[in-house]
């Protein structure tokens, strides 16, 4: 579970990110963050994967206060969540097989284990045929998904996704919003979007964000500014 | 180890740094502990020579020589004190010359003064020694090997200071090099190690292909400059046999321990090898560390 209680955040200068928000996200809820640029949605996702504290408020997230500055409970949290970046965040010089694996070798397991679990995640997204291909040889869509199965692999419950579609065509858009829904029952998913398409179809919880201020929380909603 | 010769391969020049750096260093450390041990052990050895030797006139009695002895003994500055009468000179003198008839036929026991040799407790009581036995009766000569001592001790601890702080430079030069290496090789990965750390890897995880191949790199480094050093000193063996001919064994004290310096035992050697290989291994991490450490804290903000 997500608890955000009072949250405010500014940055140097004075600039308010986030001014008093308060929600929660339930275990396996699938939620999108929709508001003009700066309103404050990668504010939220950096405030859940603990790369940023809130001035005030709290944070609670799998039942751990990432409020302060001095948790040490950060890295245990993070190998719990799964983050789809808007730059996708592919390591150049290693291969698909290897971004993927990337989280579950950090988990220290066994070979054998690590080989199984990104061979079903690359079934999930579709790239089962792409595992020895270098990010250089695949397309901007391919190179999301492998985002996404890198996300997904191994025991990561929260999934946050930054923008997952900002650059891709129509059509790849979808796939990869499939993605995300064949694994929504049993993954926590906090999308930040522009896409109006996306969030008008999918009908899920939406939390509009604007200036800061969360404006709007609505369950099966659509995109609203 | 894969993973560490790819990493290497990858960066062959870094790698190549890293390696020369460390290999100055050590190479350097192991030549100045070598002289340092030889030196201590050259030192411990004069001192364990007579250091005051008195010989006496004709009309000493052995009687005055005994008390003389005695009083040394008293004075609890002195080791011990060997008393050799003219007969024992002869005796000794025979057994020397023993090849030389000629030599021997003109030297007779009444030729060779009594003398008593004198071992200080330590070199400092030697001064005082020397000027008591000046003023004894029927004294010939009084010889000591103080300028010699005092030379090589004020040697010893001039190499010594010079060592410590060339070692201290050397050392401090060396990892700020190594650093700087590091910096590079962290740099080139640092999206890969953010992105780690944003996926919950710890420090240790971070760090640790970059600790191995310190530690792979000290330890290669150490062992070729120790091959190195001691074909070096097999080649010079037989000169150094010729040069120490009359010296039986050199020892340095490690508090009440004694190693063996001279001739070259294998307690010495694999000493000097596990002391070598700790010194490159340690310094390679401990420069890994303080370089690595600056970009794998969580810098919340």
């Amino acid at each position: 579970m997500i608890q955000f209680e009072s949250v405010t955040k500014s940055y140097p200068l004075g600039v308010a990110a986030l001014d008093n928000v308060s929600f929660s996200i339930e275990r396996n809820e699938f939620t999108f963050l929709v508001g003009t640029s700066g309103a404050g949605k990668t504010t939220i996702l950096n405030l859940i994967l603990g790369d940023l504290y809130p001035n005030s408020g709290t944070v609670i997230v799998d039942d751990i206060d990432i409020s302060s500055k001095k948790c040490k409970r950060i890295e245990e949290l993070r190998r719990h969540i799964g983050v789809v970046f808007q730059d996708f965040k592919i390591l150049q010089d290693k291969d698909v097989f290897e971004n993927i694996a990337l989280g579950l070798y950090i988990q220290d397991l066994p070979l054998k284990k690590i080989k199984e679990q990104v061979r079903e995640v690359l079934v999930l997204v579709g790239l089962e045929e792409r595992g020895q291909y270098f990010p250089v040889q695949l397309s901007a869509g391919e190179l999301q998904r492998v985002a996404i199965a890198r996300a997904l692999c191994g025991d990561r419950h929260i999934i946050l996704a930054d923008e997952p579609t900002g650059n891709l065509d129509p059509k790849t858009t979808w796939d990869i919003m499939k993605i995300f829904k064949k694994v929504e029952s049993h993954k926590t998913i906090v999308i930040a979007t522009h896409n109006t398409d996306i969030v008008n179809s999918m009908k899920k919880r939406v939390l509009v964000l604007k200036k800061g201020k969360l404006v709007k929380d609505m369950q099966k909603g659509g995109y609203e500014l | 180890m894969k993973n560490l010769l790819t990493s290497i391969r990858r960066t062959p020049y870094q790698s190549l740094a890293v390696f020369s750096s460390l290999f100055l260093t050590l190479f350097l450390s192991l030549l100045l502990i070598f002289c340092l041990n030889f030196l201590y052990g050259l030192l411990g050895y004069v001192e364990s020579r007579p250091q005051v030797t008195i010989y006496f006139q004709n009309e000493a009695s052995e009687a005055s020589i005994y008390k003389i002895k005695t009083e040394l003994e008293k004075s609890g500055k002195v080791e011990s004190v060997k008393y050799m009468s003219k007969n024992d000179a002869y005796s000794l003198y025979k057994q020397l010359n023993k090849d030389n008839p000629l030599l021997l036929e003109m030297v007779t026991p009444d030729v060779l003064p009594a003398s008593l040799e004198i071992f200080a407790k330590k070199p400092t009581y030697l001064p005082e020694i020397a000027n008591y036995l000046n003023t004894v009766p029927n004294k010939d000569e009084v010889n000591f090997q103080k300028n010699v001592v005092n030379k090589l001790l004020s040697l010893t601890s001039i190499v010594r200071t010079m060592s410590l702080a060339f070692f201290i430079f050397l050392m401090a030069t060396t990892i700020i090099i190594l650093m700087t290496i590091t910096h590079f090789k962290v740099a080139l990965k640092k999206d890969e190690l953010s992105l780690l750390r944003l996926m919950g890897a710890s420090v240790g995880y971070v760090r640790k292909p970059f600790m191995d191949e310190a530690l792979f790199l000290g330890f290669v480094s150490s062992t070729v400059v120790y091959s190195l050093f001691a074909g070096i000193l097999f080649f010079l063996y037989p000169s150094l046999q010729g040069y120490l001919s009359g010296v039986p064994s050199l020892f340095v004290e490690f508090g009440s321990y004694q190693l063996t310096v001279w001739p070259l035992s294998f307690m010495y050697a694999g000493g000097l090898y596990l002391v070598l290989t700790a010194f490159g291994m340690g310094i390679a991490a401990l420069a890994t560390h303080f370089a690595t450490d600056k970009y794998l804290a969580i810098q919340r903000s």
